[in-house]
């Protein structure tokens, strides 16, 4: 890649290629306009003096608007802008494995750049629909809440949704832990985060032993706006690659609210028309075409992602999150209320939903799960009615069915980074099944 | 024919400067050097023609040379199309050989009023709430609304199994903007289950610009009007999801920077819906009897495009994200689904009266609730304690097992019959069960009396 860049100096010095540059009229944060580059197409890589990269972001008649992605020193109007006549990739290094890395292909903790880096594409083409297979194959978050009643598959999209301090992040990490020896690799994706808090999930999975199946592919807050946005797309066309090659990834998306704020503020900045809460009206495609990155191929491979979606004050019928739940196979709620009471992990069974079910669990997990659940479900909608009520005038059945629905909601309290294995949620529930029988 | 050279790109909106003045709006135009970029023609003046990119734009260069290829989108408008599944533009995605007979725009004209047919026969959709809230006829259009992930998806699928896989009529499904993972499941249990010859599906999942979103419906149209218009036969027609055609519109006229209303919406999205709509009709050769799913953006269900599509629909069943919190599926709001026929001159007076008292019982059961969370259960009345307990058995007996849903509930499906829904809500309106217990009715078909 250097080498084609410095054939393309050397073309405009000795005024070869001239229309493939042009000179900066108009800078603003991470937007440049530019005029005089003609021979240019759209999404193309562009270099300005050295000093930024980006892409072409619209072509007008007179001028042609960039999108910067790196910058390195400033930008002046009349600075030299050309164009490498190449759609804009982004950096990725097979040693990535075990590190945290950015998008351009640079090893963060160690600070410096790979040596062994392959372009990728940002957000191609999309995956035929006759190129996927039905999601059948399991993928264990060694939550007993899930994987009994909202059971997650290989190349399922399974949306994260609650609010701040709930432990969304807790049960992502958990399930990187619970792939050990499982064939799978993990991306975490960290969208707009601080560095503290990546560099603390990057301990943790280090001292849990999942560092070494994991990239964790970072964008920070005090970042250029544009990369944040890139970042999902790029680890998921990572993920992508990997899957043709029959790998199982697991992608963590953190979070996507995040997301959709920054590309609000990119679109605003380039005056795209505003609509519902200010989001311009393609977030959902943004988003859908993100997630449907997500599946089981016909190669064998599979990419699964885990989304994040932060709300506020429990309230998950907002535009992103009402978005993202029609995009995702499925999502499980956390709420502040059961956090607070130590329920931990703070799952909204009622709420929660796969839309797999048991297409992707084990025979014993689904009789188990799904018994569990309606159980479950007509417990909590008793629970409220009787709670006035003096326990010792309730009916002998009534009161054995609201003790069983207790110890139900003590039996999947978990901690965390404590997975349970298929068979020990089947013994620990194994009563579920048997005193329906009975009755 | 070279007609032009592109002078603007961004996104799917590209301008051409034209050196041809023959060029009309509808018209697909190509690049010379490659096929893959292609446009259709949507606005002219004396220089310029503003178009939209059927495929992505990425690496179009500036200054591309165009060619007009045809005079409009066009989709296959012969026998060839039955059993095969396409793309918005026509093309088969099924891998196999494809000979195509006759093709027809796909900008085609409403039904006139004087060839539209209102008169029909009833059909039963196996469905209890369906059957009793929003009983249905022949040429209905029936929305299917909710908000996100409260179960359209499997309800339309439920709807193919009992109707299209029992009767075999022809049938369309279009797939617009939904996963492209449930498209492609509900292909191979079609093609598993060899139901696939009287089945045409088109596909414009979200994975699509929203040019492949917004064209997908007016392609599918096509395929239903073959039937109803050269078959002359009934047709059913399944869309999952037209709200996502109002949204790919409004991708479409942000792009363009269109001026929009209310949250996003062009202003013309009336218009748009009516356009789709109104081809909908019967006629004497034949009736198209349509479900259409109905995305509910934010769970309001007042929003502009909601309510725009639903104006046009002969019955509305709307799914509640509240009722499938308790684990009631089809998670139904029985307050806002219902139809047409239900009038006592068409259904009868016995149904009539039951869907009355039926929501009698369960507006009452609401108003209880709130005073059993103040006082407790202890402190109602006898009859209103009656009201409250068999309440909760209607509420319980109109959950279903569906055949489609067989994989949630370890349940089988069952397809339950008119008759039997009257017979056993009567029942539990007039206390004959009441010493039946609540869940003896959840997931059931009808009930068996012991």
């Amino acid at each position: 890649m250097d080498l084609n860049i410095d054939k393309v100096i050397d073309d405009i010095k000795k005024d070869n290629n001239i229309f493939s540059a042009g000179k900066v009229i108009k800078v603003n944060e991470y937007n440049i306009e530019v005029s005089g580059l003609i021979d240019v197409a759209f999404y193309d890589e562009v270099d300005i003096a050295g000093k930024a990269k980006g892409y072409v972001f619209a072509i007008h008649p007179n001028k042609v608007i960039v999108s910067l992605t790196e910058i390195e020193d400033k930008i002046m109007p009349g600075d030299l802008v050309y164009s490498l006549n190449k759609e804009y990739k982004c950096l990725f290094s097979t040693d990535s494995i075990g590190k945290v890395v950015d998008i351009f292909g640079n090893d963060l903790i160690a600070g410096k750049k790979f040596n062994n880096l392959i372009e990728v594409s940002i957000d191609g083409l999309d995956i035929p629909l006759m190129d996927r297979t039905s999601v059948e194959r399991s993928l264990l978050t060694g939550i007993s809440g899930i994987d009994l009643m909202y059971p997650i598959g290989r190349g399922q999209r399974q949306l994260i949704i609650g609010d701040k301090k709930t432990g969304k992040t807790q049960i992502c990490l958990d399930t990187i832990v619970n792939q050990k020896d499982k064939n799978v690799i993990c991306i975490y994706v960290a969208i707009g985060k601080t560095k503290k808090e990546v560099k603390e999930i990057y301990y943790d999975l280090t001292k849990n032993g999942a560092i070494s199946y994991t990239i964790v592919m970072a964008s920070f807050n005090d970042e250029l706006p544009t990369k944040s946005y890139l970042t999902p797309y790029v680890a998921l066309s990572v993920a992508e690659e990997l899957m043709l090659q029959s790998f199982d990834v697991l992608v963590i998306v953190d979070d996507l609210k995040k997301h959709a704020d920054i590309y609000r503020q990119i679109s605003l900045t380039s005056n795209k028309v505003p609509g519902r809460d200010a989001y311009p009206s393609d977030i959902f495609y943004a988003h859908a075409r993100m997630l449907e990155k997500g599946c089981q191929h016909k190669s064998g491979g599979s990419v699964t992602i885990l989304p994040i979606v932060e709300t506020k004050a429990g309230d998950i019928t907002d535009y992103i999150s009402t978005n993202i739940i029609s995009i995702t196979d499925g999502q499980i709620v956390l709420s502040k209320k059961n956090f607070d009471k130590g329920q931990k992990p703070a799952i909204n069974y009622g709420l929660s939903v796969s839309r797999l079910g048991a297409a992707v669990q084990s025979k014993e997990l689904s009789k188990i799960g799904s018994k569990l659940r309606r159980e479950l479900l007509a417990y909590l909608d008793v629970k409220d009615i009787y709670e006035l009520s003096d326990p010792s005038e309730l009916s002998p059945a009534l009161k054995e069915s609201i003790d069983r629905g207790n110890k139900m909601i003590n039996d999947l309290k978990q901690y965390k980074y404590s997975p349970k294995s298929e068979s020990e949620m089947q013994t620990l529930f194994s009563y579920v099944e048997r005193v329906e029988k009975e009755g | 024919m070279e007609v032009g050279k592109i002078i603007s790109i961004f996104e799917i909106s590209v301008e051409v400067v034209v050196s041809d003045n023959t060029i009309k709006i509808g018209d697909v135009l190509e690049a010379v050097d490659n096929s893959k970029y292609r446009f259709e023609v949507i606005e002219i003046t004396n220089t310029t023609a503003l178009c939209i990119s059927l495929n992505s734009t990425r690496g179009l260069k500036k200054g591309t040379i165009v060619k007009k290829v045809d005079d409009g989108l066009k989709m296959e408008y012969s026998d060839a199309l039955m059993g095969r599944i396409f793309d918005a533009y026509g093309e088969v995605l099924d891998n196999k050989e494809f000979k195509s007979i006759n093709k027809k725009f796909i900008n085609n004209n409403t039904v006139s009023m004087k060839d539209l047919n209102v008169e029909s026969s009833m059909l039963k959709t196996g469905i209890k709430v369906i059957d009793f809230f929003a009983p249905m006829q022949k040429g209905f259009k029936m929305g299917l609304l909710g908000g996100a992930g409260v179960g359209k998806t499997v309800l339309i699928k439920e709807l193919i199994y009992n109707l299209y896989n029992a009767s075999k009529i022809n049938s369309i499904f279009v797939g617009i903007g939904e996963r492209s993972r449930e498209g492609k499941e509900l292909y191979d249990d079609i093609v598993s289950s060899n139901l696939l010859d009287n089945m045409t599906m088109v596909f414009g999942q979200m994975s699509k610009n929203p040019v492949v979103r917004s064209k997908c419906v007016q392609t599918g149209l096509v395929a239903a009007e073959y039937l109803r218009d050269e078959k002359k036969g009934d047709v059913l027609l399944f869309i999952d999801n037209i709200y996502r055609y109002i949204q790919a519109r409004s991708e479409i006229s942000m792009e363009l920077k269109e001026m929009l209303v209310g949250n996003g919406y062009p202003s013309s999205t009336a218009a748009e819906v009516s356009k789709i709509e109104e081809r909908l009709g019967s006629t004497k050769d034949g009736t198209i009897t349509s479900f259409q799913a109905i995305y509910i953006p934010a769970d309001d269900y007042n929003d502009d495009a909601v309510q725009n599509v639903v104006s046009y629909m002969d019955g509305q069943i709307v799914l509640d994200r509240h009722i499938a919190e308790l684990g009631i599926y089809p998670a139904i709001d029985v307050f806002k689904s219902t139809s047409r026929l239900v009038d006592k001159d068409k259904i009868g007076e016995r149904h009539f009266k039951l869907v009355e008292e039926t929501l009698r019982y369960l507006t009452r059961y609401q108003e209880l609730e709130e005073i059993i969370a103040v006082l407790g259960i202890d402190e109602l009345s006898d009859e209103d304690k009656n009201i409250f307990h068999r309440s909760r058995k209607l509420r319980y007996y109109f959950s279903q097992p569906l055949h489609v849903s067989e994989q949630f509930t370890n349940i089988k499906g069952e397809y339950v019959e008119l008759d039997d829904v009257l017979n056993d809500v009567e029942n539990i309106l007039n206390g004959t069960y009441d010493n039946v217990d609540e869940k003896e009715f959840f997931y059931i078909g009808k009930y068996n009396a012991h």
